[in-house]
Parts: C-alpha cells; sequence; structure tokens
C-alpha cells in the first residue's frame, strides 16, 4: 500500500492499485463519524462509439445508455439493491456526468458490509428485457422533468451550440425515442467493455482504518475472477475549433429571459500536472473578468443587467470543456454584448498584474480548505482529477506556482471570438388579451 | 457539544470547540415571528447589509477583503422555521494554522462586527440606490419560483391551502409587501432586529469558547432584550378546495398532497411520525418508491416528507399528467398498508437505521451541528444525538399505524400542461 502525505493540509492519502486492475484510494478523516465510498467507473454519456471487448468493429450505442445502465444496476434477480444499502443504515446512490458513471454510499455504521454491498452490485450486472422495458417509464419521467427545467435547458442549449460533433453535446440521459431502443444486450456490450476494474477506481473517505479496508477490499477482489485488462478503444470525432452554432434562442415560459454566453477552449489535449496548471489558470482569468470583485460584475449589477442567478464557471476535460457567463436579465443581448466586449477588451490589453493574482489565489485557496471539509467533495474531486492524470492535493502547490503570464497565457486559449457563443431562453411572445 | 454562555439578556454564545474541520464556522441567528410584513422587510434587509457597509461602502470593497481573508465566506440570509423568521450572518474562514498567515480569525470577527453594526448608511439612511437594488432583487428571487415547477406546485398548493399561516408564509415575504417597503420603514426593522430580536451565536472549529465568548460580548455591544411577544400557536384549518388543477406550459404533471397530522414536533409522538413518515416515502427503501417507482414505472420521484413544526405531511410525485387519479389512489393505497399495520420488520429496521444515519452524518459538518441544536434546543437544553435515537429504537409497529390513521388527506393539487389537440 502507497502512503502520500499532504502535511500543510494534514491529510493522508492511501493507495494502491489491485492485480486485477482496480486502483484503491483511502483516506481516514480524523472526528469524523460517516464514511463515504464512491465506485467509479471511466465511463460515461460522451462515450457512446467504440470497440466492445473482444470485438474487432466499432459500435454506435443509443444515446444516454451509460445512464440507463446506471438506474439498471440497482436491480437484481433477489431484488433492488437500495433495499440492501437502508438494512445497513447506508444511503446510497449513483450518478452519470459526461465522463464517469459513479455508485455511492455513506453511512456511520457497517462500513464493511455496505462496501461488500456496493462491490458486489456494481460487478454483478443482471438484466432482462423485462426489466429493462420496465425502466424506460421512469428515466422518461426523469427526462421530462429535466425537460421542464430552464436552467438545465440553457447549460445544454450552450453545450449544443459550442460543440459540431462530439457526444458532450447529447444529453447525459438521451431523449425519450433514443432510450426506447435499449437492449439488454446493449447494456451487457457496454457493461464487459467498461466495468472492467482496471477502467475504476474505488475512493473511501471518512471514519476508515486504512490498513484493514485495504486488505478487506483486495480479499473481495481477489475472489472474484476477471479478464485480464486490455485497452479500450474510443472513438472520438473530429471537432472543429470554433463553436458550432454562434447565437440560438429557445422558447419556453420563463419568468424572464436567461442567457449565457459559452467559450470553447482551444486547448482540449492536455493531461496531467499541465492540464491541472492550465485549468486553475484559466479558473482565476475568469474569476478576475467576471467575479464578484470585478469591474464586469461592478458594472452589470449597478446597471440591472444581472440578479443573483449571475454565475460564471470554466471547466475542462478530455477533449472538451467550457466557459460559461450567464444569468437571467432582461436584457440579454446588452449582457451579452458587454461580456464580449469584456472578453475582447482583455485580448486587446491584458489589465491584471501580481495584487489581482494574489488576491484570487487566496479566495480559491480558501475555496479548495473549505472543500476539504466535504467526504463528498474529496472523492468525486479526486476521482475525476485521477481519470484525467491529475492530483487533487497538487491543487494548492499549483496554486503557488501560478504566475501572471499563465494566466494570460491560459486566458488567450479560451477567449477568440470565434470560439464564442450566446444561448438565450424567452418566453414566447404573449397574445394580447 | 456546544458550550453556552449567556452574554444578555436573550443572546447566548455557543461554542463548539474541534479539530474535525480545516476552518472556523460562525453563524448569528436574529429570531422574530415570522409574518409576510417581517420576512420581506428582513429579506431585504438580509441582502442590503450583505452588500457593503460604512467601512467597505462598495460591493467589490467588501469582497476584495474577503478574498484577501483566504476566500472568508460571509453571507447573509434569511429563512423561517415554524413560526420565527430568522435572519442568519454565516461566515467560514480558514483555520489559521492551515496558513502561513497570521491574525486571520481576529480580522474575520472585527468584519462581522462591521457588517452588522456599521451599516452603510447616508444621512441615517441606507444608500438609496443599494435599498432599491436590493428591493428589486428580493422581487425577482420570488418571482424566479415560477421557473423551478416542483417548488411552484408546492407553493401554490400552499398558498391556496393553507392562506396567512405561518406553513405558506415563505422566508421572502410576497411581492406585494416587498415593493410596499420603504427606506425607512426598512431602517426601523433593521434597529428592531439589532435591539430585540433574540439572538443565538453559533461558533464551530478549533477555537478557544472562552475567547471567542468574551471576544463577542466585549466588541459587539448586544444589549439586553425585552421579553419577545408570546408564541401563538398556529391552528390549521382545512383548505376550502380539496382538489386544484392548474395549468402551465410544461411536459411533467406535478403532484402535491398535503395531509395533517396532529403530532407535531414538540410531541411525545414525533418520533413515532418520523418514522411513520420514512416508511411511507422519506427513503429509496420506502413504500412509495418501492411501489410507485419501481414495481409501476410511473415516476422517477415520489416521496413523502414530514412538516414537523406544523403537523403537516407532503407527498410529491412527477407524474405523466394524464395519471394524476391512478397516482393518487396508489399513494393512498400504500397510506393504507401502513394504517392496517402491514409493516415489515425489515421496513422498521431500515427506517430506523436511516434516520440514525441521517442525523449522525449530519453532525460531521459544522452547519449540520449548529442547525440541529438550534432546533432541539427548543425541546431540551442538553443536546443528546444518543437519546434522539433511543427514541426511534422504542417506537413500534403499531404506534405507527396509530399514527398513520391519525393522519387526514387535506388537499390534492395537481400541476401539469394543457391538454394538446394532437393526443387525442
Amino acid at each position: 500500500m502507497n502512503k502520500m502525505e499532504f502535511n500543510q493540509l494534514e491529510e493522508t492519502l492511501y493507495h494502491e492499485q489491485l492485480p486485477n486492475g482496480l486502483t484503491v484510494y483511502i483516506l481516514p478523516k480524523r472526528g469524523f463519524s460517516k464514511t463515504y465510498a464512491t465506485f467509479t467507473t471511466k465511463y460515461g454519456s460522451i462515450d457512446n462509439h467504440f470497440v466492445p471487448l473482444g470485438e474487432k468493429q466499432a459500435i454506435q450505442v443509443p444515446d444516454g445508455i451509460a445512464h440507463f445502465l446506471e438506474h439498471k444496476m440497482f436491480e437484481k434477480e433477489e431484488g433492488d439493491i437500495f433495499q440492501e444499502f437502508s438494512k445497513n443504515g447506508a444511503s446510497a446512490n449513483a450518478f452519470t456526468s459526461f465522463t464517469r458513471t459513479a455508485y455511492l454510499f455513506s453511512a456511520t455504521g457497517r462500513i464493511q458490509e455496505n462496501v461488500t454491498t456496493l462491490l458486489d452490485f456494481v460487478q454483478s450486472p443482471y438484466f432482462t428485457e423485462q426489466t429493462v422495458e420496465k425502466e424506460k417509464g421512469i428515466i422518461a419521467q426523469e427526462i421530462t422533468m429535466y425537460d421542464d427545467q430552464p436552467d438545465w435547458r440553457l447549460y445544454f442549449g450552450m453545450i449544443e451550440n459550442l460543440y459540431k460533433n462530439h457526444p458532450v453535446k447529447i444529453d447525459i440521459a438521451g431523449t425519450v425515442e433514443s432510450i426506447q431502443d435499449i437492449t439488454a444486450e446493449h447494456l451487457y456490450t457496454c457493461y464487459h467493455t467498461f466495468y472492467h476494474p482496471s477502467n475504476m477506481a474505488l475512493f473511501i473517505v471518512g471514519n476508515v482504518e486504512p490498513d484493514s479496508m485495504m486488505q478487506f477490499v483486495k480479499d473481495n477482489q481477489a475472489a472474484k475472477t476477471f479478464d485480464p485488462p486490455a485497452p479500450i478503444e474510443r472513438i472520438f470525432p473530429d471537432e472543429p475549433k470554433e463553436a458550432a452554432v454562434k447565437e440560438r434562442t429557445l422558447e419556453m415560459a420563463v419568468q424572464k429571459p436567461k442567457v449565457f454566453v459559452g467559450i470553447k477552449p482551444e486547448r482540449l489535449d492536455l493531461h496531467g500536472s499541465e492540464m491541472l496548471k492550465h485549468e486553475l489558470s484559466a479558473q482565476l482569468a475568469y474569476e478576475l473578468l467576471f467575479g464578484r470583485t470585478s469591474n464586469f460584475y461592478h458594472e452589470a449589477y449597478e446597471s440591472g443587467w444581472i440578479d443573483e442567478s449571475y454565475s460564471f464557471d470554466y471547466s475542462l476535460e478530455s477533449g472538451f470543456g467550457y466557459a460559461l457567463i450567464g444569468t437571467d436579465t432582461n436584457h440579454p443581448e446588452k449582457f451579452a454584448q458587454e461580456v464580449k466586449k469584456t472578453i475582447h477588451q482583455a485580448v486587446e490589453k491584458w489589465p491584471f498584474g501580481q495584487e489581482d493574482l494574489d488576491r484570487v489565489r487566496r479566495k480559491k485557496i480558501g475555496f479548495f480548505m473549505r472543500a476539504l471539509n466535504s467526504p463528498e467533495y474529496i472523492a468525486n474531486q479526486f476521482t475525476q482529477y485521477a481519470f484525467n492524470g491529475m492530483n487533487l492535493f497538487d491543487v494548492v502547490p499549483t496554486l503557488e506556482q501560478i504566475e501572471v503570464a499563465d494566466l494570460q497565457e491560459a486566458f488567450a486559449a479560451v477567449s477568440a471570438e470565434s470560439q464564442q457563443s450566446v444561448f438565450t431562453i424567452k418566453s414566447p411572445e404573449k397574445d394580447t388579451e | 457539544m456546544f458550550e453556552t454562555k449567556k452574554i444578555a439578556q436573550g443572546v447566548h454564545v455557543h461554542v463548539h470547540e474541534t479539530t474535525q474541520f480545516k476552518t472556523i464556522n460562525f453563524s448569528i441567528r436574529f429570531k422574530d415571528r415570522l409574518t409576510v410584513k417581517n420576512a420581506s422587510e428582513r429579506a431585504i434587509l438580509a441582502n442590503v447589509l450583505q452588500h457593503s457597509n460604512e467601512m467597505y461602502p462598495s460591493h467589490t470593497a467588501l469582497r476584495m477583503v474577503l478574498d484577501d481573508l483566504y476566500g472568508t465566506s460571509l453571507y447573509i440570509d434569511s429563512t423561517k422555521r415554524g413560526d420565527d423568521h430568522i435572519v442568519n450572518l454565516n461566515v467560514e474562514t480558514v483555520n489559521d494554522q492551515y496558513l502561513s498567515d497570521e491574525g486571520v480569525l481576529e480580522k474575520v470577527m472585527n468584519l462581522m462586527y462591521i457588517v452588522l453594526f456599521k451599516p452603510n448608511f447616508e444621512n441615517g439612511q441606507f444608500k438609496e440606490s443599494i435599498f432599491k437594488r436590493e428591493q428589486e432583487s428580493i422581487v425577482q428571487r420570488i418571482e424566479s419560483v415560477f421557473d423551478d415547477k416542483t417548488r411552484y406546485a408546492q407553493q401554490r398548493m400552499m398558498e391556496l391551502g393553507l392562506p396567512g399561516h405561518p406553513a405558506s408564509i415563505t422566508s421572502n415575504g410576497s411581492i406585494e409587501q416587498v415593493k410596499q417597503v420603504t427606506n425607512e420603514s426598512l431602517v426601523a426593522a433593521y434597529h428592531h432586529m439589532l435591539e430585540n430580536n433574540e439572538v443565538e451565536i453559533y461558533v464551530v472549529g478549533d477555537v478557544s469558547p472562552e475567547l471567542i465568548s468574551s471576544h463577542i460580548r466585549d466588541y459587539f455591544h448586544f444589549a439586553d432584550r425585552k421579553e419577545l411577544p408570546e408564541k401563538t400557536e398556529s391552528q390549521l384549518q382545512p383548505p376550502e378546495q380539496s382538489r386544484v388543477l392548474e395549468y402551465e406550459d410544461m411536459k411533467q404533471g406535478k403532484l402535491h398532497m398535503m395531509f395533517f397530522t396532529p403530532v407535531t414536533f414538540r410531541d411525545e409522538d414525533f418520533p413515532v411520525m418520523q418514522l411513520m413518515n420514512g416508511i411511507f416515502g422519506g427513503y429509496a427503501h420506502s413504500k412509495l418508491f418501492a411501489n410507485i417507482r419501481e414495481k409501476e414505472s410511473m415516476a422517477y420521484y415520489v416521496s413523502s416528507s414530514y412538516a414537523s413544526q406544523f403537523g403537516l405531511m407532503f407527498v410529491l410525485a412527477g407524474i405523466d399528467r394524464k395519471l394524476e387519479e391512478k397516482a393518487v389512489s396508489l399513494i393512498l393505497g400504500q397510506l393504507d398498508e401502513i394504517k392496517q399495520g402491514h409493516i415489515t420488520d425489515t421496513e422498521l429496521e431500515q427506517t430506523k437505521a436511516l434516520l440514525t444515519n441521517q442525523l449522525k452524518e449530519a453532525l460531521d459538518s459544522a452547519r449540520g451541528q449548529i442547525d440541529i441544536y438550534d432546533q432541539y434546543m427548543e425541546l431540551s437544553e442538553d443536546f443528546d444525538p444518543a437519546y434522539l435515537i433511543s427514541r426511534w429504537e422504542k417506537v413500534t409497529k403499531e404506534q405507527i399505524a396509530q399514527a398513520a390513521n391519525n393522519i387526514s388527506l387535506q388537499m390534492t393539487y395537481f400541476l401539469s400542461g394543457k391538454e394538446e389537440a394532437k393526443d387525442e
């Protein structure tokens, strides 16, 4: 078992890769009564075109299948896995993102029993045509629920604007129509390709003793047989550098118009420490331009272009990413114009110096320290980073090394006019009564 | 868990000294009676005080100093619990020992003092432009509920079913009342809050209770509070309409049901009712989830919740808009199962285990510790999680069936899209 100590943070991470390829991380948290565990596969909604394990020909699977598979993992011949977790006092859940499917529980007791349930249920698929058909009604309601949420539509509308070919533009849950094509056979194909231990990570954080827990997980895994690890061949289409759609409006009943300005990053091939430095630098640059202390925010607030819903975000994964700046507003055109103007001015003449960097850096360090109080944040964020070759605990040292020039360079890759897009949601024009 | 010191009549400091967290959490809670007028004024007040102050007269200036204090988070929210309206100053700052910098804690406490006691006044009133802007923010916040159809449907049911009752008053008040607030009335509300509200101050982190308490006593100048107005228990009146259908431009049908129970947070049977709700629809092992979702495939979400302050229980489900009647009958069918005592040992054990787990987990965050302690303080000065857990342990199936028999459906509210011609 390997041990990584982060002295300044007073955290120690234990980790090991098991013979079957599974990577296990254990982080004990002093004073906590709960334990939170995630069992995650590097498989999400974007992995819809791949060569199935042991075959030669690539296949394209129906939209929404990774999420459908996540739902179906919980049903077994002997019943519903939620019931098992509840018996042992654990709250269980799962989620599917663009790049990951995570199964998780939190509990304050019977941790070994719950870890066993977690490992065993994810490693024993059970799909029949009948159970697959039955799930379609449930997921159709989930999709319909999201369809009625304007903020979700805004987010996805923007991603569709930015990406022309990349499967990130496909809604994670698919559509009511696309899920009708899903069969038990599809689920087994996806399962066998992506749920091999070598494509997965187990993260256990909280009230846990590392030595005995690691041994416990090892014994559990050693008792099962898996094929030897094989590389997974995923196929992604070529994606142009520019935003696919410059501007688009969706009509939907909303109280006030909603608008996002999105920017597609140029560097989508980054990995590891280079990726971490770029992501953090771009986040700091965007914080300076659009954060609560920015001139932009001040003017937008004073002029009434933004309200409490205002937000901005920069997120980067392998193959896709986005910067988003948005708000509910009665002046969506003005807002978009001002955001673009602000970016343009920063491209023309970089406005920030050392003092600005020091301030937002301190802010980000503080945010990170607060986040380390949360076992959920640690497990989920660590896993997401690890799948991209990054280490969550490198965040503070990396932040400390960043210089003004790094911000400028990162910003240059997420700012060109051709990479920008605007998406607006407005109520349909009302008939005068 | 918390060490309590009274620093003035009606003002208490509660400190939990712990090394569990990398940060220090503060919560200063001003408690007043919940009325639409109070809520409307205090929602604006929270925003105005959070915006800026005498020392940092612009939003930017205040946010910059917070960034410099290692991204100390500071926000003021207005919330409600039972018949109380609460203005809550929340502050979280990194513990000095994780930083190369020292003295952060003292700076943060001084800043809290400035935020509360040195407002951004101009000629004895809040700066007019800020007042106007924040008044508008609250109006927009109330209006934006419409965009979240689950919240909107719940709010509509409450407005229609229990008009004027604290259960239906939101922590932001109403658009009409918010618009009626003037700068002058806001200043009066501000002074009233500082001088007359009960104040509970919570601190969680690696701090010395003595130092913190004496610092707050010496610098914050909280004067003795006069007697607060007596609490009047609000009676629940049956809604005028027992079934309401409303339409908006949307795809899903939102089914909301309201039940009355005679059992509240303050009753002996409170733990029985918590278990009843848990078995019925509080969890993923509950009857509603297992039957309406898993067996019937009718819903993605279907759950019950218990508003113990008022003796209300709700069921919420997102369903196909054509299936309202079927869903209502299936939901009531599951309630009947409990009424008849059809509860398995497994269901009982699962629900006890999850209530216990939920409580213990909540205590793993500083916010959770503060919220739970603040709520249970009303029942007993000595908060003891083990005692709460022991009360659940003792509950029997018969008691749960009895509690279910005392529940009455009062209203169903259904929000859905308009019937489209092409469906016919």
